[in-house]
């Protein structure tokens, strides 16, 4: 074969396979899409299921995940974003900040289920928060944690070393460097990988299994030591754990558009908040 | 008294003897231009005055560094690092305003020193950059991005960053060397006008720029000092002949 048609040979290999992989996100979302769209009415979304979940709506359990990503959020948010400051502001390259580093990554390879079973044990029995919302967004923010936590070092690795020279070189501290200098730079990134996480945690079903997640719930929760109902969890109880499974397919096809929706809206809400920032960093 | 000094400075980044034994001495008002190949270990040797060799870890320093008599490595002298930069200022090799508008990059260095009041501030600010020789270009959008300036205009401003918070010393390590011959020259015009307020050392590879704005010039070779008088001897009749060759152009 020539060079030239090795070239050509090649370089549809690589289309080919990125068209494959384009087609099945498409595949997905067209399958769920067609099956679940005439499903999506208000009573759908602000109504409590009915009927042994056959028909009525989802309410409690899409307010069930809003709590949920919030209090998972709420958590995660600030303990990732100062570990992450201190690991790559502060740590001093050496076998500590090593370890550190391996142990975040570690965490991050951790299956979900491992981590409801921890929070479980953790969070509702030993701590004696119960099945809650409390238990269940810690146990959630565990596994957002490492995210997070990565997402900040590397947003705090895009920015140069001559900003945060040139700040210390006029008589800034260190903490007026990062606060005024280094943050307002990584912030675009971090609040995407924020919000990435977000997408995440909200789809985790695992983690909420043995520490939130109610079966059937068609009430709101009262305070954070309340089980909620979930999506995800709501979409596995219907599709295969209710007593009239046939009945309720179109629940559970409209649950999974809910789902799938709720990501696609934050993952675009991180791009729209990235260039947001990005832009606004310029201008400050 | 000596606004400047070092006596027998060595510096070692881990095992690697960067900086043997410098004892070099600089008068106010003047400009000192620092020479030398590439390694030689002279922005290592700027880099002391404002203790920015802190930030790379495993740096062994040797010896004294004073200003206006004080050692300032030496934590009973009771100069704080931030105390320190804010006596020695610097412009660095490549123009790195902060991702903030025209007024606030000038106006951080005031702030992060807790000077806020508006009016003192604003002073300060177009005081800095009449200085800077951008006043004129700016004058009309200090709220824009710093970002818009071009890379000329972005220098100035970095010197009039350094200017704002009124230092005796100001580094500048090869201020010119990511710069167009027109914004260049604009600078070596600034460095000239400046030498009336501060003392200058600066740090450059281009043999004519030292010629043209300094008045004494040293010569680094291998971490060492070779050679240190003023810049017409230097460049005309030096003692060494490393120097010489170096000047001439036969090495480096």
């Amino acid at each position: 074969m020539s060079k030239k048609n090795k070239e050509i040979l090649a370089f549809w290999i690589f289309r080919i396979l990125s068209f494959l992989v384009i087609g099945v996100l498409i595949w997905i979302i067209e399958f769920i899409f067609v099956r679940g769209w005439h499903m999506l009415n208000w009573e759908f979304l602000t109504e409590m299921p009915k009927d042994g979940m056959t028909k009525g709506g989802i309410y409690p359990a899409i307010i069930g995940t809003l709590y949920l990503v919030a209090g998972s959020m709420l958590f995660a948010f600030p303990i990732g974003v100062l570990a992450g400051i201190y690991i790559h502001e502060y740590t001093k390259d050496s076998w500590y900040k090593r370890f550190i580093k391996l142990m975040t990554n570690n965490l991050a390879g951790i299956p979900s289920i491992v981590f409801g079973l921890f929070g479980m044990s953790l969070f509702v029995n030993t701590l004696g928060f119960g099945d809650s919302i409390l238990a269940g967004s810690l146990t959630l923010g565990l596994l957002a944690l490492p995210v997070v936590i990565r997402v900040t070092e590397e947003a705090l690795i895009s920015v140069n070393n001559s900003f945060r020279h040139g700040s210390l070189a006029l008589g800034a501290t260190k903490l007026q460097t990062i606060r005024r200098v280094v943050l307002p730079m990584a912030l675009p990134n971090i609040l995407t990988g924020l919000i990435l996480s977000i997408g995440r945690v909200s789809g985790e079903t695992a983690p909420i299994l043995f520490t939130v997640a109610a079966y059937f719930l068609p009430k709101l929760p009262d305070s954070i030591f309340d089980q909620v109902m979930a999506l995800p969890y709501h979409l596995y109880v219907i599709s295969t754990s209710g007593t009239k499974i046939q009945e309720s397919r179109d629940m559970a096809y409209g649950t999974a558009l809910v789902l799938v929706l709720l990501v696609l809206i934050l993952n675009l809400l991180a791009n729209t908040l990235r260039r947001y920032f990005s832009k606004k960093v310029k201008m400050n | 008294m000596q606004k400047l000094e070092t006596k027998d400075v060595h510096l070692y980044y881990g095992d690697f003897h960067a900086l043997k034994g410098i004892t070099m001495a600089f008068e106010p008002h003047t400009v000192t231009a620092l020479i030398g190949p590439s390694g030689c270990g002279k922005s290592t040797y700027l880099r002391l005055f404002n203790r920015m060799n802190d930030l790379i870890p495993n740096v062994k320093i040797k010896g004294e560094v004073l200003l206006d008599g004080k050692d300032i490595n030496k934590k009973i002298s009771g100069m704080r690092i931030d105390e320190l930069r804010k006596k020695v200022g610097m412009v660095f090799q490549k123009p790195n305003p902060f991702p903030k508008s025209i007024f606030e990059n000038v106006a951080y260095g005031l702030r992060v020193n807790g000077i806020n009041h508006a009016g003192f501030v604003e002073e300060r600010v177009e005081t800095s950059l009449r200085q800077a020789a951008l006043w004129d270009e700016v004058k009309d959008k200090l709220k824009k991005s710093a970002f818009e300036l071009s890379g000329g205009q972005q220098q100035r401003l970095c010197i009039a960053r350094a200017l704002a918070i009124e230092p005796s010393i100001l580094l500048m390590d090869e201020p010119a060397s990511a710069l167009d011959p027109i914004s260049t020259a604009k600078i070596e015009e600034l460095i000239y006008e400046l030498k009336n307020k501060y003392t200058i050392i600066i740090v450059t590879h281009n043999m004519q720029q030292a010629g043209r704005v300094s008045d004494k010039t040293a010569f680094f070779y291998l971490g060492e000092l070779i050679e240190f008088d003023s810049t017409p001897v230097i460049f005309t009749n030096p003692t060494n002949s490393q120097t010489q060759n170096y000047v001439t152009g036969r090495f480096g």
